[in-house]
C-alpha cells in the first residue's frame, strides 16, 4: 500500500479535509479510534499553525513503514517567517502564551522533527506507529 | 514591499478592555505606522515587538502616526525611545505625527521633542 | 491494555450492581495504576466505551459515536490543558522573580528622611505595584547643605529595580565631592545610557539648598516641573524643567537654577504618577494639586504630602495610575 497524500492548507476547510484525509488513512493502516484522533488532533494543531504563521503551506500525508511495523508520517512545510529559537519553541516551560502549541504535539505523536530557516519557511514532519 | 498587520490585545481580566492597532503603510520610500489605541504596560510590549521587525536602512523614512492613540504613558515613550536609538544608530528617519495635546507636553517635558523629530496635530482643512 | 479493560470493566460492573460508595471509591484508586501505566484520559473513555459494550452486550451504534465524539474532544482538551498549565506555571515564575527583585530593591532603597531645623521635609512615595519605580535620595553634608534627588525609572521588574541601584550607587559616589546638579545630572546620565537596554530611562529632579543661604539650586532631567510656592503674593510658580531624560544620549547637558526661599515658602516636586490622572488633562491636575496644596500650606511639610496623596487617591476612586510620589521642602 503505497499512500502519499498532499492537501494544500490556506483556509480553516482546509483544515477539515486535511483532518479526513488522515483520519482515514490512519484507519486503514490499522489505527485504532485513540490514536486516529491523537494523529488528526497533531495535524489539526500544525495546520493551524500554518493558517496562523504562514498563511500558506502544504500537509503531506504518508503511510510509512519499516521491516517490523507500519505507521503514518506527517509533514507540514510552509514558506512563512520560520521559527528564529527551535528549541525553546519545543521547551513546556518556554510558552509565550497559546502559541505553536508543539511540545503537546509532540505528546500525541511518536516523534516530531522540525526544519526552520527564518525568512524561509518551516517544516515539521510527525510519525506515529502502530502500537 | 507592503506590510499589513494588525494586532488587537486585550488584558487579562482587568477592568478596562486596553485595545492596541497597529497598521503598515507604505508610501513611497515612506513606512507609515499608524497605531492607535492605549499604550501602557500591557500593550507596549506587542508595539515593540512590531517596531523592531522594521527594516531599517538610510533609505527608508519611518512615520509613526500616533493621532488615534488615546493614552500613553512611560513606558510607550521606553518603545519610542528604543526605536529612535535604533534607527538613528542605522542612519535612518524617524518621525513621529499626530500627537495630541498631552502627547506634546510629554514629548516637551522629557526633551524628546527637542532630540526627535515632530509634527503636532494638524486639524485638517 | 487487555488487563485493563478487564479491571475496568471489573470496577465498573461492580459498581453498577452494587452502586456502593466503596465501588466508586475502588475505581477512583485505580486511577493511580493508571497514570503509572502512562494512560491518557481519552485512553480511558476508550477502555470505558468497551466495558460498557461487553457489559451491556453490545452498544447501540449511535451512543458509539457518542464516545467517538468524547474521546476527539479529550484529546485535544489534553492538549490546550497542558497548555494553560504551562502558562499558570510561567506566571507563578514571573511572580516569584518580580517578589525577589521587590525585595531587594526595598532594601536597597531605604531612605531616611534628614530633620533640619532650618527645612521642614516631607515624603511620600507609594508604588502602584510591589516594586516602586520611583526613588528618593536624601544627603545631608558637613557643608550644610540638604540635598534630594528625585527619579522615576520606566520599566518594572528586575531590569528596573538594578537601574534604580545604579542611580543609587551613582549618587553615592557623587556625595563625596562638591558637585553641582548639573554635573551630577550629567554623570547619571552617562552611567545609565550605558548599560541596560535602549528602552531603559529614567526622569529626575535634583536640587541642592543651601541650609544658611536660602537658596535652591536644581537641574532637572526630562521630570515632571517641580513645583515653588510663594507665601508672600501667595502663588504658585513652575520650575523650569529642560533637560532631556538620563539614558538617552551618551552626552547631555542640564540647565541648572537657583532660587531664593522664604519663609514659609515651600518647593513641591513630583513625579508623574502624581500628574497624570486619567481622565483629567494633565494642566487640570496640576492646577488641582495647586489648589489641594494651598488649602494645606499651614501644616507640616509631611502632614502636607500624606493628605495630598489621600485627596487625590480619593479623586480618582483609589485607582492611581503609576508610582506616586511627592517631596516638599518647606523653610
Amino acid at each position: 500500500m503505497k499512500t502519499i497524500l498532499e492537501v494544500s492548507i490556506h483556509t480553516e476547510s482546509d483544515i477539515i479535509t486535511a483532518r479526513q484525509v488522515a483520519r482515514e488513512t490512519a484507519k486503514s493502516i490499522g489505527f485504532d479510534i485513540v490514536d486516529q484522533a491523537r494523529i488528526v488532533t497533531a495535524l489539526g494543531e500544525v495546520a493551524k499553525n500554518i493558517i496562523m504563521y504562514a498563511h500558506l503551506g502544504f500537509i503531506t500525508i504518508r503511510f510509512i513503514e519499516n521491516e517490523v511495523n507500519k505507521g503514518i508520517s506527517i509533514t507540514a512545510v510552509d514558506k512563512g517567517p520560520g521559527i528564529l529559537d527551535i528549541k525553546s519553541v519545543l521547551d513546556e516551560s518556554n510558552t509565550k502564551g497559546l502559541g505553536a502549541g508543539l511540545p503537546g504535539v509532540r505528546r500525541l505523536m511518536d516523534t516530531l522533527e522540525i526544519e526552520s530557516d527564518v525568512g524561509k519557511g518551516t517544516k515539521v514532519r510527525m510519525e506515529k506507529w502502530l502500537r | 514591499m507592503m506590510k499589513k498587520s494588525g494586532i488587537i490585545l486585550y488584558s487579562h481580566g482587568g477592568a478596562l478592555n486596553m485595545e492596541l492597532n497597529i497598521h503598515f503603510h507604505k508610501e513611497n520610500n515612506i513606512l507609515k505606522v499608524f497605531i492607535e489605541g492605549e499604550i501602557d504596560t500591557f500593550t507596549a510590549p506587542k508595539l515593540r515587538d512590531e517596531l523592531e521587525a522594521i527594516d531599517i536602512d538610510s533609505l527608508v523614512f519611518i512615520e509613526l502616526d500616533l493621532s488615534k492613540v488615546v493614552y500613553m504613558d512611560s513606558t510607550g515613550l521606553g518603545v519610542i525611545v528604543a526605536i529612535y536609538k535604533k534607527v538613528t544608530r542605522q542612519d535612518g528617519n524617524l518621525k513621529l505625527v499626530g500627537l495630541s495635546n498631552r502627547l506634546e507636553r510629554l514629548f516637551a517635558i522629557t526633551g524628546l521633542s527637542e532630540l526627535m523629530n515632530i509634527e503636532a496635530d494638524v486639524k485638517v482643512v | 491494555m487487555e488487563q485493563l479493560l478487564r479491571d475496568y470493566k471489573q470496577f465498573l460492573s461492580d459498581y453498577i450492581t452494587n452502586l456502593k460508595e466503596q465501588n466508586l471509591y475502588n475505581g477512583q484508586n485505580y486511577v493511580r495504576q493508571l497514570i503509572q501505566k502512562n494512560v491518557a484520559p481519552e485512553d480511558v473513555i476508550n477502555i470505558h466505551r468497551k466495558a460498557v459494550d461487553e457489559i451491556f452486550d453490545g452498544l447501540p451504534e449511535s451512543l458509539s459515536h457518542a464516545y467517538d465524539f468524547l474521546i476527539e474532544v479529550m484529546v485535544q482538551y489534553g492538549l490546550k490543558t497542558r497548555e494553560h498549565q504551562s502558562l499558570l506555571v510561567q506566571k507563578e515564575e514571573l511572580r516569584i522573580e518580580m517578589d525577589i527583585a521587590a525585595r531587594i530593591q526595598n532594601i536597597l532603597l531605604k531612605t531616611t528622611i534628614p530633620k533640619l531645623e532650618k527645612l521642614d521635609i516631607g515624603m511620600i512615595s507609594e508604588p502602584i505595584r510591589k516594586m516602586n519605580g520611583d526613588y528618593v535620595h536624601f544627603i545631608y553634608d558637613e557643608r550644610n547643605d540638604l540635598s534630594v534627588a528625585v527619579a522615576d525609572v520606566v520599566g518594572k521588574g528586575v531590569p528596573a529595580a538594578l537601574c534604580m541601584s545604579m542611580v543609587k550607587n551613582g549618587l553615592e559616589t557623587l556625595e563625596y565631592g562638591n558637585y553641582e546638579p548639573s554635573y551630577i545630572l550629567q554623570v547619571l546620565n552617562r552611567i545609565i545610557e550605558k548599560s541596560v537596554d535602549d528602552g531603559m530611562f529614567v526622569s529626575s529632579f535634583y536640587g541642592r539648598y543651601d541650609l544658611e543661604k536660602g537658596i535652591l539650586t536644581y537641574s532637572s532631567a526630562g521630570h515632571e516641573p517641580a513645583l515653588y510656592f510663594n507665601s508672600n503674593d501667595g502663588s504658585f510658580y513652575d520650575l523650569e524643567s529642560k533637560g532631556l531624560l538620563l539614558g538617552v544620549m551618551p552626552e547631555v547637558k542640564y540647565p541648572q537654577f537657583n532660587i531664593q526661599l522664604e519663609e514659609n515658602d515651600f518647593i513641591m516636586i513630583v513625579t508623574d504618577g502624581v500628574t497624570e490622572i486619567r481622565n483629567y488633562e494633565v494642566a487640570e491636575s496640576r492646577k488641582l494639586l495647586k489648589e489641594i496644596a494651598f488649602t494645606l500650606r499651614h501644616l507640616s511639610a509631611q502632614e502636607m504630602c500624606e493628605k495630598i496623596y489621600v485627596e487625590l487617591q480619593r479623586l480618582q476612586d483609589y485607582n492611581l495610575n503609576d508610582d506616586f510620589t511627592i517631596v516638599i521642602l518647606k523653610k
